[in-house]
């Protein structure tokens, strides 16, 4: 899962960069409203942090230029303006969640995982399929009632496919999805997280669809 | 602003019509009196001076005869002297001397007919004239001149008398005709004042208008032309509502400013604390909270005093609850709950700020969405010139004695009872400042009943 956290004070982007990046998610940054636009205009994330007193553009223009082009991402503000009158703006602008400064981390880790699975369709913190469960308060995965240990990349490829179940992702937005933008990509290592998933899977539980990508079905 | 209010003067339309009215009264007066002695003191010498030509053609004409009687050489002209009683007479007396005893009435006018003139008896130097009041014929008063004359050694008394009506008739017809024109003319005077006045007051009827119009929060600014006389007062009226509405702006700009510039900080402070499990850690955290519990707390108080008694705010209550509506089912998405709104009559408007209306059902919206189990109601009606706005919830509720504690004033924050958070102790200052009571009960769905009842704005569309 890749987030943009959008916000403007350095010690709060750092703290909460480290509580999201241990919480599993591939996570990108930007400190102003125009960077922000450009990030959630250009790339696809599957959640967004978004501060609203940002320099150069305010957060609710930025929102309601993403929406009005079309991008359609779960927005979380996260702001110091804790007023209904604002909630309600930022509700109106396009934003999925709210949540005022200051705030609890485990909240705002809530509230985001609730928002990334309920743009999935999914009602449940925990995503099933089978006997392979997803924890996503977590970041655990288990078969069967068993603990898997995985990386982080592979917790990142895994909790992507089970979000998208029965669909084919292909490898490109897998690398999409799992990297931070400035991080090195390279797609080929995507197969090597499928390959080693496989082995910690019960088999033929992700399918190869030739010359298109992966997929996760879902007995019954 | 009831602590502002003087009892009121006499009304302006009153005094003004008292005074002009007196004045009128009063110089109408003056001037019917003036007129009226005038014209009577003109029928008086009138009356005074044709008495005397009738004594001069007496005395003219006056002879003695061979046995020395007074006759007359010639008979006066005016025929009232000849009709009887006719109210004009002439009679002479002899006075007594030492050739003939006093006769009274020696010869007289025809017009006297039975009847003698009682002249009084007074020594008289040669011809002088004397003026006397005497009775009359039939009850009348006579205005009489009399003079004595000397012929061929016989003293005579020579008198002419005119009943006074002859004066007073022409006077009295006068005065009524005086006092009727002079009364037409006051009447006309007192309308015209009325007309005036309700003319020249009109202007601050009007601005009694506008400025109601400010009031019931349908006009942000006195609208409209007055006269030059009234317009400075206007045109200073809109700059303090202006200056007004531009420092509870900046008021609440601040606060909010403050507040935000706090919770950055604050947040950072926060998480640098979690997660760590010793004392200093623990009580980083819990001071944050009070901090943010006291920040938001002061923040709605500050905006919300600096607008509840704002004139010219209105606010429609429906976009209001369909937007808290919306946003309620984002921020709670994950509960699953069923907001539903009874339908509020869409004329129904709050009479104050947007945000204040916003944070008040915000808050109770937000507090009955945490609790309830499936279910929150919404139900916004008039009720006897009040704006009820009700809101139900079916979660567990809250005990009568926790009620009672939330609803007391000066409850601090982080003292409230458990299990109504702050929200409740928001709304209930905030409604206080709009002298809103707020009310808890038990609600038919099972949780808490809150209703508010909040100034309406008067239901006339603009």
């Amino acid at each position: 899962m890749r987030i943009l956290l959008v916000e403007d004070e350095p010690t709060l982007t750092t703290q909460l960069a480290e509580s999201l990046r241990t919480a599993g998610y591939a996570l990108d940054t930007a400190d102003n409203g125009l960077d922000a636009h450009f990030l959630g205009d250009s790339e696809d994330y599957d959640a967004v942090i978004l501060d609203l007193g940002l320099p150069q553009m305010d957060g609710i223009t930025v929102l309601q230029k993403w929406r009005a082009g079309g991008r359609a991402m779960p927005v979380l503000i996260l702001t110091a303006r804790g007023g209904w009158h604002e909630k309600v703006a930022g509700i109106d602008a396009g934003a999925d969640d709210y949540l005022a400064k200051p705030f609890h981390m485990e909240e705002l880790l809530a509230r985001l995982r609730a928002l990334i699975r309920r743009a999935g369709g999914h009602a449940s913190a925990e995503l099933r399929c089978g006997p392979l469960a997803l924890d996503t308060r977590h970041s655990r995965a288990s078969v069967a009632g068993l603990n898997l240990t995985l990386t982080s990349h592979e917790y990142r490829v895994l909790a992507y496919l089970m979000h998208h179940p029965d669909e084919v992702v292909s490898r490109g937005t897998l690398t999409e999805h799992i990297y931070a933008q400035d991080f090195e990509r390279d797609s080929n290592t995507v197969e090597v997280f499928i390959a080693r998933l496989r082995k910690k899977l019960p088999p033929g539980i992700i399918e190869t669809v030739r010359g298109l990508g992966y997929r996760i079905t879902c007995p019954n | 602003m009831s602590e502002l209010k003087a009892t009121p003067q006499t009304s302006l339309r009153l005094r003004l019509l008292v005074g002009t009215l007196f004045w009128i009264v009063a110089s109408i007066v003056a001037a019917g009196w003036g007129l009226s002695s005038l014209f009577r003191q003109h029928v008086m010498v009138q009356f005074h001076s044709e008495l005397r030509t009738h004594l001069d053609q007496l005395t003219a004409h006056l002879a003695l005869d061979a046995a020395g009687h007074p006759v007359l050489s010639q008979a006066l002209s005016d025929p009232r002297l000849k009709r009887p009683y006719s109210g004009l007479y002439w009679q002479i007396d002899r006075i007594a001397s030492d050739a003939a005893p006093a006769n009274a009435a020696v010869l007289r006018s025809r017009s006297l007919w039975d009847q003698t003139l009682r002249i009084p008896r007074d020594a008289l130097a040669d011809g002088t004239l004397h003026q006397h009041r005497v009775a009359g014929p039939e009850r009348a008063t006579l205005g009489m001149q009399e003079r004595s004359v000397q012929l061929d050694g016989v003293s005579l008394r020579l008198a002419v008398a005119a009943d006074e009506k002859l004066m007073i008739e022409p006077i009295e017809r006068f005065n009524t005709a005086l006092w009727l024109a002079f009364g037409i003319l006051g009447l006309g005077l007192a309308l015209a004042a009325l007309v005036q006045v309700f003319v020249g007051l009109a202007p601050l009827r009007k601005l009694q208008a506008a400025l109601s119009l400010v009031r019931d929060g349908e006009a942000l600014r006195l609208e409209g032309g007055f006269p030059k006389e009234i317009m400075p007062l206007v045109e200073d009226f809109n700059r303090v509502l202006a200056q007004n509405a531009e420092v509870v702006a900046r008021a609440r700009t601040q606060a909010g400013n403050l507040a935000h510039a706090l919770k950055t900080p604050l947040s950072v402070l926060a998480n640098a604390a979690a997660g760590k499990d010793d004392p200093l850690a623990r009580q980083v955290l819990q001071q944050v909270d009070n901090a943010r519990k006291q920040v938001d707390y002061h923040l709605a108080r500050a905006q919300a005093a600096a607008t509840a008694r704002l004139p010219g705010a209105r606010t429609p209550v429906t976009p209001i609850i369909d937007g808290l509506v919306r946003t309620m089912q984002h921020i709670h998405a994950a509960r699953g709950l069923e907001l539903r709104v009874q339908p509020v009559p869409s004329d129904l408007s709050f009479r104050g700020e947007a945000q204040d209306l916003q944070e008040m059902l915000g808050n109770l919206l937000d507090n009955a969405c945490k609790w309830a189990a499936h279910r929150v109601e919404i139900e916004a009606r008039m009720e006897q010139d009040r704006l009820v706005i009700q809101i139900d919830d079916d979660g567990v509720g809250i005990s009568a004695e926790q009620r009672q504690a939330v609803l007391q004033r000066g409850v601090r924050a982080d003292q409230q009872a458990p299990g109504n958070g702050l929200g409740l102790a928001i709304v209930a200052d905030l409604a206080t400042l709009y002298d809103s009571p707020m009310t808890l009960a038990a609600s038919p769905l099972g949780g808490l009943r809150v209703s508010l009842s909040l100034p309406a704005a008067s239901r006339t569309t603009r």
